[in-house]
């Protein structure tokens, strides 16, 4: 169940709704940082807040890159599979992060620290080749970048709840 | 209109028809797979690229989303446009598992045709192939979904024509899936259309899975007659059954689409106690000796007795075939006319309503989806006849309003206006929204009787919420250019039928066009009311029985157990009787008590032909000659290895050749003999019913006809000054029982199908909060519901979305209901106990 203290801004706001639908990725995004991933029981509530159907919340969650219907780590590493980034390393940057972190695509680190996500390009051509961790963008990157990016997460985070 | 050239052929078309749909009307049909003519075009299978050679659009273009435009010069067999649609079929295939071999599709299988058309016949993609978990979908679907190629039409169907929400488009690009969010029975009555438009296996039939090939059936097209509707089906039989059936286009009836409970309701024809034998008593004979036993007792009675002392019920799932001959044998025996209605109100307000339909008003259902207006009246079209919530819904899409006034918890598949009031309430709430939106001056040129009528109205609605609500939906209706009135027939009132007339009389003056649309109990309940000029009911045979006055009941193809409302005394009626007659093909409970009995034919073994509730007549070819199945003779194993002449259970007749060959015995000289030619009765039909003079009587399939009484012979207006206020009847210390239907577990025939039975829901009884708070008792609580001559037990369902003062209860196959005296049925508050 979810507390009160959650419930009550998301339920304002979709009563502020004429069209409550438009705020589904919203809720989505909300449910997902309080349970850590959208888990089953987040896409009932979703939907039971919505007047929606648990499938079409299924729709959009299993559409989005950025909603994780299973856990995933602290970080979540979405490494930019974006046609500029192909052409300034994509490979090496994904290899390195493999070698690295000793996981695949869609994997989470025994520590449950990081998640690899390859994904559709993430607009930050500038940067590239990039990758986006919780929402901040890195690049250009080079191997020594991302050590010490990674270290530094891992020292300053506290360890995740739970670990895999 | 647009005038283009496809592969050299000239053709003229309407603005807005794509270049797909213009090919095929010269017979040209483009390969596609996600453009459907139900569903429109999307453009997501690329199969239907075309060359367009000369006009506004060059180059391979898709017809499936290009508009057909004048000087276009199209060519489908262009060597570019075929080696592209080859290679989007290889990539289609790519990930197909190509297990056509144990696929039940196999044979019908659209893309195996057009692989196989499109010239990829051999396959290059050595790689590994994407790979689904299937999910349980429930009775009717199998699903196997590594046969999907993406074309998105299952969710089109489910989602945006059907408006259900269980089924749709998880996951993205190549991963995308096609099903629900978890497993389970899908939740629309519609859902066996998937299995029809998937244009590979993804979703086949449960039920039929591995039943055969195509070519391995007989198939023919057919009727459903599972509500009045009458949607257009095609049979597929097999070694003596009946085995599956699909949608078959209609222009103006159901369009490309049917209802589960016409796609499943058939098995009553394969019933494993299908009564199959003559019987006298328990005693099984030849059809013949039980028409000679017969005779003689009829000869008795009406010897000693006189001919009015046998009496016959026909029934509205008959065809008219049955029901005419049924009515002649009655005329010419000198019997009175059989009765085909369960009360005089029934009767009534059906023969209203055929009366009141003339060619003008009535609409089909494909026109109901052009409405901008639609306004229903004592009618919940997704439990009484489904596929008109599906019509209703392509008027919601194309921005149409849509009220319904109804006092039961009416859900459709879209957003609508619910009026629940009391059914005293229905006609003061339908004439107060007319006389908002007409204007006096309207009824006044339309003459005295629409002023009468207009002016004695009552514009009344039960209370100030309502009311309010309904400001800015009279408007709508006052801006209409196409309204049309639904009118259900079985809560409403007598008097309904005439009032939704009137009403829609009304808007036609004023909004220079509106259309009227009845909904009847039915597959044939307009053929039962157009032959029988009687007004009697099963109510006034029970009594003549009681009486003394009627010895003998004939049934033909009626089990009035089901339907009477009083079991106790309709029982001890036919206890008494000295003969009872029942010719049906159902293991009915009449049928049990039968002292003769004799098999008929259903729809799937007989040619025959039905009126649906718009006066359409119309036609099925039989499926097969019937007969035992000879799975259910064998067990499953090699079906005897005997020959012989005829087909084993094979004695069933059409209940009117029967019929015939009982009147030619018991016939005084001299008197008309009968005989055994369809034609020769639709002679008698068309010379006796002017109204079916031009009904064709071919042997191809003839094309639908719709017959109506009116054509400007009908007083109008009738109902002028008989429209009683609401709420004068309403009292605060009962509630007025209110018995519908449900698309799953009241229609007579589906309820004896095997796979529908298993999605039936347990029957309730549905209050208003308001009632429900005033007794105290909660929702999902077992309670306990007096009738007069018992109690009823079920469990308690509270919903706002109903009318209060009102209990509603469904007609179901699991409710002994039928312990009432006389409807209508009003219940003391208090008596209703946990
Ligand atoms: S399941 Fe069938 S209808 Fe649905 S997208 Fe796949 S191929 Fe098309
Ligand atoms: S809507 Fe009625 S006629 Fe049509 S398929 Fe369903 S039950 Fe049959
Ligand atoms: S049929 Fe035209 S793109 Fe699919």
């Amino acid at each position: 169940m979810l507390s009160e203290e959650l419930l009550e801004p998301l339920q304002k706001r979709i009563a502020e709704t004429d069209h409550p639908r438009e705020l589904v990725v919203d809720i989505m995004l909300a449910l997902q940082n309080h349970h850590g991933y959208l888990s089953d029981q987040a896409v009932e509530e979703a939907a039971r807040l919505l007047d929606m159907t648990p499938l079409e919340i299924e729709e959009l969650a299993t559409f989005y890159d950025f909603i994780y219907r299973e856990p995933v780590g602290r970080f979540v590493i979405h490494v930019c599979d974006g046609v500029v980034c192909w052409m300034n390393g994509y490979d090496s940057v994904l290899n390195h992060l493999f070698k690295k972190l000793g996981i695949k695509p869609g994997e989470t680190t025994e520590d449950g620290f990081f998640t690899i996500l390859p994904t559709a390009c993430i607009g930050y051509c500038d940067l590239s080749p990039a990758m986006l961790i919780n929402g901040r963008a890195y690049g250009p990157l080079t191997p020594e970048k991302i050590d010490g990016i990674l270290d530094r997460l891992r020292s300053e985070a506290p360890p995740p709840r739970m670990a895999r | 209109m647009p005038k283009l050239k496809i592969d050299g052929l000239e053709i003229e078309v309407e603005r807005g028809t794509k270049v797909i749909e213009a090919a095929a009307r010269l017979g040209i049909i483009i390969p596609r797979f996600c453009f459907h003519p139900g569903l429109g075009p999307v453009g997501a299978c690329r199969v239907c690229a075309v060359k367009f050679e000369e006009g506004p659009v060059k180059g391979v273009q898709m017809s499936c989303m290009t508009d057909a435009q004048d000087g276009m010069v199209v060519s489908t067999t262009d060597e570019e446009a075929a080696d592209f649609r080859k290679h989007v079929i290889e990539w289609l295939m790519m990930n197909h598992p190509h297990d056509c071999p144990v696929c039940d599709e196999g044979g019908h299988c659209l893309l195996q045709d057009l692989t196989v058309a499109g010239g990829h016949g051999i396959r290059r993609y050595l790689g590994k192939k994407r790979t689904y978990n299937d999910q349980y979908l429930g009775v009717f679907v199998q699903h196997e979904m590594n046969r999907c190629i993406q074309c998105w039409r299952c969710r089109r169907f489910y989602q945006e024509f059907a408006g259900y929400r269980d089924l749709g488009a998880l996951q993205i690009a190549h991963h995308t899936y096609f099903g629900r969010a978890t497993d389970g029975q899908l939740e629309s009555p519609f859902s066996g259309n998937i299995i029809d438009i998937c244009p590979t296996g993804v979703y086949t039939d449960k039920p039929s899975r591995f039943t055969g090939r195509r070519w391995d059936f007989e198939r023919g097209p057919s009727l459903c007659i599972h509500c009045s509707l009458g949607c257009h089906i095609i049979t597929s039989a097999r070694y003596r059954e009946m085995t599956r059936l699909e949608a078959r286009f209609s222009e103006s009836v159901n369009g490309y689409f049917i209802c589960d409970r016409g796609r499943y309701g058939f098995y009553y024809t394969n019933h494993p106690e299908r009564p199959r034998r003559a019987r006298i008593r328990t005693e099984e004979v030849s059809l013949d000796q039980a028409i000679q036993t017969a005779a003689q007792k009829i000869i008795q009675i009406n010897q000693k007795n006189g001919p009015k002392a046998i009496a016959c019920l026909g029934s509205a799932r008959s065809c008219v075939e049955n029901q005419a001959m049924l009515i002649r044998f009655c005329r010419v025996q000198g019997w009175n006319e059989p009765t085909y209605f369960e009360t005089p109100t029934m009767a009534k307000k059906v023969k209203r309503a055929v009366a009141r339909l003339d060619e003008q008003l009535a609409v089909s259902m494909r026109e109901i989806e052009k409405a901008d207006f639609i306004l229903a009246v004592g009618a919940d079209p997704v439990n009484e006849a489904p596929m008109l919530a599906l019509a209703m819904r392509q008027a919601f899409r194309n921005e149409a309003t849509i009220v319904v006034i109804d006092p039961r918890p009416v859900f459709l598949p879209f957003e609508f206006e619910h009026l629940p009031v009391a059914p005293d309430d229905l006609e003061p709430c339908l004439t107060a929204l007319i006389k908002g939106a007409v204007h006096r001056s309207a009824a006044e040129k339309m003459g005295e009787e629409a002023l009468r009528f207009y002016d004695t109205a009552p514009a009344e609605y039960p209370d100030a919420p309502i009311k309010n609500r309904m400001v800015k939906i009279t408007q709508k209706l006052r801006q209409s250019r196409y309204p049309v009135i639904i009118c259900g027939t079985s809560i409403v009132r007598e008097t309904t039928p005439d009032v939704a007339a009137d009403s829609a009389l009304l808007l036609r003056a004023a909004r220079g066009r509106a259309g009227l649309f009845y909904l009847m109990s039915e597959a044939n309940t307009f053929g039962a009311a157009l032959l029988s000029s009687e007004e009697g009911s099963v109510m006034d045979v029970v009594e003549s029985i009681e009486k003394g006055s009627v010895k003998g009941l004939m049934l033909v193809e009626s089990d009035p157990f089901r339907s009477f409302p009083d079991y106790e005394r309709l029982k001890q009626a036919v206890d008494k009787l000295d003969l009872f007659l029942v010719m049906d093909y159902l293991p009915s409970f009449a049928a049990r008590l039968a002292h003769l009995f004799f098999p008929t034919q259903t729809l799937f073994e007989m040619e025959t032909s039905f009126v649906n509730q718009e006066g359409r007549v119309q036609f099925a070819t039989s499926a097969y000659r019937g007969g035992i199945p000879i799975s259910q003779i064998s067990a499953g194993g090699h079906p005897l290895r005997v020959f012989r002449r005829d087909i084993p259970g094979g004695e069933s007749q059409p209940a009117w050749q029967i019929l015939a060959k009982l009147a030619n015995i018991i016939s005084l000289p001299g008197r008309e003999m009968f005989s055994l030619s369809k034609n020769e009765l639709w002679s008698w039909i068309a010379k006796e019913y002017p109204i079916f003079a031009n009904v064709p009587i071919a042997d191809e399939l003839p094309d639908d006809v719709r017959v109506h009484l009116a054509q400007g012979r009908e007083k109008l207006f009738p109902s002028g000054g008989q429209i009683r206020s609401g709420g004068l009847s309403r009292e605060n210390s009962t509630l007025e029982l209110v018995m519908g239907d449900w698309t799953f577990g009241t229609e007579e025939l589906s309820t004896y199908s095997k796979y529908l039975q298993q999605v039936e829901k347990e029957p309730c009884l549905f209050m208003s909060p308001k009632d429900a708070s005033m007794l105290g008792l909660k929702d999902r609580e077992r309670i306990t519901l007096p009738l007069d001559k018992g109690r009823l037990e079920m469990e308690l369902r509270i919903v706002d979305t109903m009318a209060p003062g009102v209990i509603v209860m469904p007609k179901h196959r699991q409710l002994a209901w039928q312990k009432i005296e006389k409807w209508p049925v009003k219940v003391a508050m208090g008596q209703i106990r946990k």
